[in-house]
């Protein structure tokens, strides 16, 4: 009689994400047959962005604290998080991250860093007030399933090719257009609506992906914890905790935001196609089906 | 973890590993005769129980199995639910042997049961020549035991007496090799 899982699979969210990823991919090789074609310019704006990604994936952690106004904190300084965070690391098999605590009101929880032996989690003072201990549970296995999973790599590696094309955009007028003046260059122009259309397309595309891995972390949460309806509680919570809260300054952060448990500023008026976040209905719809699976009612 | 389970997410949570739970109970003698370490008569398995109905099930079986072998063997059982959410089915036994083969039904139950990425650990408690508390604490999903020694005061572990732990037993027990997933638990009730 025994069950190979508590859960059932999540194969439909694979096809979508491996389908997204295929399409970013399909997009990026038409911008790299554009780069070629471009010769020596597209060359130097390639090497350009390479370097501002590697920057990011490396420099970028300690950056993104001092932003959030984080600090890391020792076991001495918070021995429930860290207690708790110990457990959640033995159960999904991952080293130790860095525990860093934000003093703000807002409830919010994010993870940094390019691997998990390279990780920071951070919780903000507002979230663990605001939550039950079962529930910071479930939003820190979300933060260390984003761990887990590489979401930071991942993200800046699919970001790579679009801000290349975002370079390009912004700067085509001064190369392309300083060139054109002189000889008549049909490849930097066609480089420059190349570029225009990748980094469109790339960006919805980016923000499906983002929402995939967002749906993924709430799963790996409700695996590592056996208890998807705690982080459904956190999500309604907070939700409801964070349109209290101004957000201004906050919207400054969008390169953060994708690794929030809860975006700022999540308003109504965006469409969903621009969101880095699944709507909350749809993450807490998909975690009361993985609770009817771990209760062997029907999915 | 592989590319595809990275670039997909991670859709598993792992099992545990091959067992390695019985090097205690040889490695318990070499603790007692030459580190003057000696059980305290009583250990742990630490798991987080499920509200599901077939989780329930399975532990009030298994339990009832425990006391019922209990009965024969001498060996105590206790459960207490700790601040995390975590259950933790204390035994308690003269014999090391029996804590040990103790251990493995809850463990063995489990897994069985198809739940077996639910344990969080086992711990086996003893008591050094100044009845000061030294924990072996063994990590199912790594098959990996590593040394706990709670050093009084708050939230201080004394991490000098755990590292020559490991240099004096490591060749008779499985040592988690990577001291970053030396773990701590705050407030063992045993």
């Amino acid at each position: 009689m025994a069950r190979p899982t508590s859960f059932g699979r999540d194969t439909g969210l694979q096809l979508r994400m491996a389908f997204t990823l295929f399409l970013l991919g399909l997009v990026y090789v038409v911008l790299i047959v554009a780069l070629l074609a471009a010769g020596t310019s597209g060359g130097l704006v390639a090497l350009i962005a390479g370097g501002l990604a590697i920057f990011q994936l490396f420099g970028s952690d300690k950056l993104a604290l001092r932003a959030m106004g984080a600090r890391e904190v020792t076991p001495a300084e918070a021995p429930e998080l860290h207690a708790m965070i110990d457990r959640l690391c033995v159960q999904a098999d991952l080293p130790k991250p860095k525990v860093a605590v934000a003093d703000t009101r807002m409830p919010n929880a994010f993870a940094l860093g390019r691997s998990p032996k390279n990780a920071t989690v951070c919780a903000t003072t507002g979230i663990m007030e605001l939550l039950s201990p079962a529930e910071l549970e479930g939003v820190m296995a979300h933060e260390l399933t984003h761990v887990a999973n590489r979401d930071v790599l991942v993200m800046t590696l699919a970001a790579f090719f679009a801000t290349i094309a975002a370079y390009i955009v912004q700067f085509g007028f001064l190369f392309g257009g300083g060139m054109s003046d002189d000889d008549d260059n049909p490849s930097a122009m066609v480089l420059f609506l190349v570029s225009i259309a990748v980094y469109v397309v790339s960006f919805f595309l980016m923000q499906a992906l983002s929402r995939y891995r967002e749906f993924a972390a709430d799963r790996g949460a409700a695996l590592i914890t056996g208890r998807p309806s705690a982080l459904a509680s956190a999500l309604t919570r907070i939700s409801s905790g964070m349109d209290r809260i101004p957000q201004k300054d906050l919207r400054a952060q969008q390169e953060l935001a994708a690794f929030y448990i809860f975006p700022p500023g999540a308003g109504k008026a965006i469409g969903s196609l621009f969101s880095t976040h699944p709507p909350m209905e749809k993450r807490i719809a998909a975690l009361e089906r993985l609770e009817r699976q771990l209760q062997g009612v029907a999915a | 973890m592989g590319l595809f389970d990275i670039l997909t997410g991670k859709r598993k949570v792992k099992q545990p590993a091959e067992s390695r739970l019985f090097a205690m109970s040889t490695a318990a003698v070499s603790l007692e005769m030459t580190l003057e370490l000696k059980s305290s008569g009583k250990a742990a398995i630490v798991f987080q129980p499920l509200a599901t109905a077939d989780f329930s099930s399975i532990v009030a079986d298994m339990e009832e199995v425990l006391r019922g072998t209990g009965e024969d063997t001498g060996t105590g059982v206790d459960r207490t639910d700790d601040d995390f959410g975590y259950r933790w089915m204390v035994l308690s036994d003269e014999e090391f042997e029996d804590l040990v083969v103790g251990i493995n039904v809850v463990s063995q139950a489990l897994q069985d049961g198809g739940y077996g990425e639910r344990i969080l650990c086992a711990v086996f408690a003893f008591r050094d020549a100044h009845d000061n508390p030294v924990y072996w604490i063994y990590n199912y999903k790594r098959g990996s035991y590593y040394p706990f020694v709670p050093a009084g005061g708050d939230q201080r572990r004394d991490s000098e007496r755990e590292l020559r732990l490991k240099a004096q037993i490591g060749h008779e027990l499985p040592i988690e090799p990577e001291l970053e997933r030396w773990f701590p638990l705050w407030g063992i009730p045993i």
